[in-house]
C-alpha cells in the first residue's frame, strides 16, 4: 500500500533533523501549503503536539499513544508484516474483519488493528476483555505454503514473537504457558487465538489474533486475580505503536526462519520461555481432566503430559493450569 | 551440569547474538546449539507420532464395516447398501486435533443428522494448539451420519461426516 501524505508528514516531522518549514513540506509532499497546514491541524486533533516556530517551521514534540497506521509504520523495519494496515477505532473483533480481508486477497502480512473490541473472543466462545485505548488488539494475516496440519505450529511461533517484542519494549521477561498464553508474574497478559482458512491440502490463510493488555490500569473483579497488563507489571506507560512494531519485526524474522528451516529452531526458542515444562499441571479438556507432569512438546508442538501411572498423553487442545509454583 | 534455567538463558543470549553455533562441555556433559538448523536429535520422538498415523489412517478403510455394525435402530433403517455407501461423500479431518460440533459449549451443533448442507456450510471445528479450523462441507447434500463425538481427538484424514450428495 502506498504511503499516504499523512504517514509521510508524521515521518518528516519526527526527523531528528529538527524543524521543517511549510514551504519545504509542501515541496516534498507535493501539495499546497494550505493542504499541509490542514494535515497538521488533523494531527493535532488526534493528539499530536506539533510545535510551530516562526522562520523555522514545524516539528512533532509529543506523539499520542495511538495505533494509527502512520504511527505504527513510522520506523517499521519489515518487508511484509504491517506494510498494509487496516485500523479501526472500534470493531466487534479484529478476527472477523481480518477474515473478510483474507477472503478478498489481502496480501500476506496485512494486519487489522483496533483501539477497542466490543466482542473480542477467546477459546470456546469465551469473551476477551478489550477496552478502548489501553491495549493492542490485532490480527495478522499469513499465507504460508504449508499443509494445514502444520499450521498449529504458527501459534507457538506467534507466542515467541510476542515474548521477544515485550522483552524489547518493556524489559519484562514474559513466559509462555502452552500453547501460547503469555504470562508475567503468573498472570495472563497476552492471549493468542488463531484461525485457519484452508482447503483439504493447502492453507489459504492463517489469521493470528493477538490481544495484549498494555496500559490497562485495573481489571474487572472476576479476572483481576488472573490477568495483568504490561503497565501493571513494569510500572510504566508503554507506547503501543512501538510494541506493535517490535512484535511485527520479531514475527517476520521468526516466520522467515520457520519457512526456511522448519519448526525446530522455533521449538528451541519456545522452550526457552516455557513456564510449564517439568512442572505439575492440570489439563482440562472438553472430555475431562488430567493431572501430570509437563514433559515437553513434540516436533509438532503437541504437549506431552506424563500422568502418575507413567502414561504419556499427547495433548492437542486444553486449558492448562500450573499447580506447582516455580 | 547446567541447570535448565541456565540453558534457557543461554538460548536467549545466543539467539540475540550473531553466534550461529555454540558448544559447551563440562564433566562429560555437552551442549551443542545451532541456529536455524533443521534436524535436532530430539526428532527421535517423531517416529512414534508417524507410526501412530498409519494405524489411524486405516480407520477410513474399516469404516463401512463400522457403519454397518452400529446397533442404533435409526441407522438400521437407513443402513446403506455397499454401493450406496460408496456414493456417500466423506468429510475428512484435514489435521489432527479436537473435534467440536458447535461454536461454543452452550451453543447448538453446527449440523445434525438429516440437515441439508451446501458447499460452504460450516459443519464443525477442529482445534489444535489454539488454532481453530472451521470445516466446510465442500459438497451440496444431506448429512447422513456424524462419525465423531464432541471433544474427541480426531486424526488426519479421519472421516467426520457422511453426506448424501445431491
Amino acid at each position: 500500500m502506498a504511503t499516504t501524505i499523512r504517514e509521510k508528514l508524521i515521518s518528516l516531522l519526527s526527523d531528528a533533523g529538527g524543524y521543517k518549514s511549510g514551504q519545504k513540506l509542501s515541496e516534498i509532499l507535493g501539495c499546497s501549503r494550505t493542504a499541509v497546514w490542514k494535515h497538521i491541524e488533523e494531527l493535532r486533533k488526534e493528539g499530536y503536539v506539533v510545535e510551530a516556530v516562526q522562520k523555522k517551521g514545524y516539528r512533532i514534540i509529543t506523539r499520542p499513544n495511538n495505533l494509527l497506521p502512520g504511527e505504527i509504520k513510522h520506523q517499521l523495519n519489515t518487508e511484509k508484516l504491517g506494510q498494509e494496515i487496516h485500523y479501526e477505532e472500534s470493531v466487534s473483533s479484529t478476527q472477523e474483519i481480518a477474515h473478510r480481508h483474507a477472503l478478498n486477497n489481502a496480501p500476506e502480512g496485512t494486519i487489522v488493528i483496533a483501539d477497542e473490541q466490543t466482542s473480542g473472543r477467546g477459546r470456546l466462545g469465551r469473551s476477551w476483555h478489550s477496552p478502548k485505548g489501553s491495549g493492542v488488539w490485532m490480527s495478522v494475516i499469513l499465507r504460508p505454503n504449508i499443509p494445514p496440519q502444520k499450521a498449529p505450529q504458527l501459534t507457538l511461533l506467534a507466542a515467541v514473537s510476542v515474548v521477544q517484542g515485550v522483552q524489547q519494549v518493556t524489559g519484562e521477561d514474559a513466559q509462555i504457558k502452552w500453547p501460547n498464553d503469555i504470562l508475567i508474574d503468573g498472570k495472563k497478559v497476552v492471549g493468542i487465538l488463531t484461525e485457519l482458512q484452508a482447503e483439504a491440502d493447502r492453507v489459504n490463510s492463517v489469521i493470528i489474533g493477538i490481544g495484549i493488555n498494555v496500559n490497562t490500569a485495573a481489571f474487572p473483579d472476576e479476572i483481576s486475580n488472573i490477568a495483568t497488563s504490561l503497565k501493571i507489571a513494569s510500572g510504566t506507560e508503554i507506547e503501543r505503536a512501538h510494541l506493535v512494531r517490535s512484535i511485527l519485526e520479531k514475527m517476520e524474522k521468526l516466520y522467515t526462519l520457520y519457512l526456511e528451516h522448519g519448526f525446530s529452531p522455533i521449538k528451541l526458542l519456545w522452550e526457552g520461555s516455557a513456564a510449564s515444562l517439568g512442572k505439575r499441571i492440570r489439563v482440562r479438556t472438553i472430555a475431562g481432566e488430567l493431572y501430570g507432569k509437563a514433559q515437553g512438546i513434540t516436533e509438532e508442538g503437541v504437549l506431552l503430559v506424563e500422568d502418575d501411572l507413567g502414561t504419556v498423553h499427547r495433548v492437542y487442545s486444553a486449558d492448562i493450569e500450573l499447580t506447582q509454583k516455580s | 551440569m547446567l541447570k535448565i534455567q541456565e540453558i534457557r538463558e543461554l538460548i536467549k543470549l545466543i539467539d540475540q547474538s550473531s553466534i550461529n553455533e555454540f558448544e559447551y562441555e563440562q564433566e562429560g556433559a555437552k551442549i551443542t546449539m545451532k541456529k536455524g538448523v533443521e534436524e535436532q536429535p530430539e526428532v527421535q520422538q517423531t517416529p512414534q507420532a508417524v507410526t501412530q498415523a498409519p494405524v489411524q489412517a486405516e480407520v477410513p478403510q474399516q469404516n463401512p464395516q463400522t457403519v454397518e455394525e452400529k446397533p442404533e435402530p435409526k441407522s438400521e433403517d437407513e443402513k446403506p447398501g455397499k454401493e450406496m455407501d460408496e456414493s456417500l461423500h466423506k468429510i475428512e479431518s484435514p489435521m489432527v486435533g479436537t473435534f467440536y460440533a458447535s461454536p461454543s459449549p452452550d451453543e447448538d451443533s453446527y449440523v445434525k443428522t438429516g440437515d441439508k448442507v451446501s458447499n460452504d456450510s460450516i459443519v464443525c471445528i477442529i482445534e489444535a494448539m489454539k488454532l481453530f479450523n472451521e470445516i466446510e462441507a465442500e459438497v451440496n447434500g444431506e448429512i447422513v451420519e456424524i462419525l465423531a463425538e464432541n471433544g474427541q481427538l480426531v486424526e488426519y484424514g479421519q472421516p467426520l461426516f457422511l453426506v448424501k450428495k445431491q
